[in-house]
């Protein structure tokens, strides 16, 4: 399987100077599960963007689909989900958000009414449709832009933070849908507590917005020293396994440590 | 800010809010709602244009009671549309009030060695008469038909996707731009105790605009990213509500039709 994202010597400054991403050079290939982690302002929220073609880089080049370095070409099968849920919902009621990635991308009307009905449904959104978006609490808002995103059905998932506000219920559906994705999905986040539900690669974004480390899901995240350097912190499972267990053996998410524990416990 | 200018915002917001309640109504059953969008669009295009010609205050009034019954039987409450419609009108009156000492004519009242004409007077009241009855009539074509139908309507009737690319960005950015306002707003109120001054407020609100144009800028910029990301970068296309065109329609057309051949034959004869 051929790359879907092909970035090379990617480099974005802000015209305040602000250097966010510098000659990052990363390949993502069909049906990869990816979590891109970094620090608070370590510039992952600009990768996504350069990324997904919504920013134009400083320097270097991004090929899509092993195609074309033009994102607008391929809109139709990147779907990015930006940071704040704010910016996404413009419409007058929650239907007409969902339905306007389906339309502008020439879904057929009946696909698109079939999508975002089973969208709304999984994400507890059906009684919300024709409620203005600036109604909706912080966590409804989130629910809305992710269906939002995954209702014009893209093949690479491009999210940014997109538990930000929800609760735990809604946590775990959008994990699932998320998981449940049959095309690439691409994790933007500085929380490490869901990286290994999502991804089984591992992309590190160092302080200075270059690429500090690029693995395994299991070397990334028992590397406590890696992770401390680039201002982030070990899931809690490894902090609570880390020194008792080898690296090879620390469950890295609560199931597994759940499963360890009782297994143990006999 | 918790003063006049932080009122002034929050009124201004809610104001622009009602904007998007109007959604409710769309939904509402009612005459302008059994209509298919294009035929609302044109029709009610058709009696906003019939206004801008007439010349008569009895023909504009007459307009006005024919915005009123559309409203009556769309289930618009009269003083919602009231509330969106006046602004304009008033606005617009400021700007003519000179003509009332300009325009030559009989003198109707003297003052300040200026004389106050009848024919200044009526040109006023007729200008501004005819841009509130405009503005209701495109009011209400907002207030009955949602957003989306309203665009999907433009682009099936050819009107010039630029234009309609304007009239929906627009929409969308003027909502967007009193909601960053009002945050701006709630923010600085919850970081303020006791009362202040009105001197005070204006102090205030000067140091807000230029945090509030970078902000506003900022969120533009997210906003359009978040478009573009749904393929904003391509014309609007939002799904069509047309429908099969029934008598209602054809009713609604036929009054548009009269009412601008109407307006015509009034003001320039046969």
């Amino acid at each position: 399987m051929g790359p879907v994202i092909e970035a090379r010597g990617l480099t974005h400054a802000y015209p305040d100077g602000t250097t966010a991403i510098q000659d990052v050079t990363v390949s993502i290939d069909e049906g990869e599960r990816v979590a891109v982690i970094g620090a608070n302002g370590s510039g992952k929220s600009t990768l996504q963007l350069a990324l997904g073609g919504l920013v134009e880089p400083t320097a270097g080049t991004v090929r899509y689909f092993d195609e074309t370095t033009d994102a607008e070409a391929v809109r139709d099968r990147l779907g990015v989900l930006l940071q704040d849920p704010d910016d996404y919902l413009f419409n007058t009621t929650v239907r007409e958000d969902l339905e306007y990635g389906p339309a502008q991308l020439g879904m057929s009307r009946e696909a698109a009414t079939q999508r975002v009905a089973h969208v709304a449904a999984e994400l507890g959104l059906d009684t919300l449709l024709d409620r203005p978006p600036f109604r909706l609490s912080g966590g409804e808002k989130q629910r809305a832009a992710v269906a939002s995103v995954l209702a014009f059905e893209p093949d690479v998932l491009l999210l940014d933070e997109p538990f930000g506000a929800v609760d735990a219920h809604y946590r775990d559906r959008i994990l699932k849908l998320v998981t449940d994705h049959e095309g690439t999905v691409v994790l933007f986040t500085p929380s490490l507590d869901v990286v290994a539900d999502v991804a089984d690669r591992v992309i590190v974004v160092g302080p200075d917005g270059s690429i500090a480390a690029d693995g395994s899901v299991r070397d990334v995240l028992t590397d406590s020293t890696l992770l401390q350097a680039n201002g982030l912190r070990p899931p809690a499972t490894v902090t609570l396994f880390e020194g008792i267990l080898d690296a090879d053996d620390v469950p890295l998410t609560v199931s597994d440590a759940r499963a360890y524990l009782l297994d143990e416990l006999g | 800010m918790t003063g006049v200018v932080g009122r002034s915002v929050e009124s201004i917001t809610g104001a622009l809010r009602t904007v998007f309640t109007a959604e409710q109504v769309a939904s509402a059953d009612g005459l302008l709602q059994r209509r298919d969008p294009r035929v609302a669009v044109c029709s009610v295009a058709g009696l906003a244009l019939a206004v801008m010609i007439t010349r008569t205050i009895a023909v504009t009034l007459c307009f006005g009671a024919v915005t009123v019954i559309l409203a009556r039987l769309s289930a618009v409450p009269l003083r919602r549309l009231l509330a969106r419609s006046l602004a304009v009108p008033l606005v617009s009156a400021v700007i003519v009030l000179p003509q009332v000492v300009v325009l030559p004519g009989d003198t109707l009242v003297r003052a300040f060695g200026l004389s106050v004409t009848v024919d200044g007077v009526a040109y006023v009241v007729l200008f501004t008469l005819r841009v509130g009855v405009g503005v209701a009539l495109l009011s209400l074509i907002v207030m009955t038909t949602p957003f989306s139908a309203v665009i999907a309507a433009m682009r099936e009737l050819h009107v010039p996707v630029a234009l309609v690319w304007v009239i929906a960005v627009t929409y969308r950015y003027l909502f967007l731009f009193f909601d960053e306002l009002q945050r701006l707003v709630l923010a600085r109120n919850s970081r303020t105790t006791g009362r202040s001054s009105l001197r005070g407020g204006w102090r205030d609100a000067k140091r807000l605009v230029g945090t509030f144009l970078l902000r506003t800028l900022d969120r533009g910029e997210r906003v359009g990213r978040a478009m573009q990301a749904r393929g904003g970068a391509r014309p609007p296309s939002p799904y069509s509500r047309s429908r099969t065109v029934d008598r209602g329609d054809y009713a609604l057309v036929a009054l548009a039709v009269i009412a601008v051949v109407g307006s015509g034959v009034i003001r320039w004869g046969l």
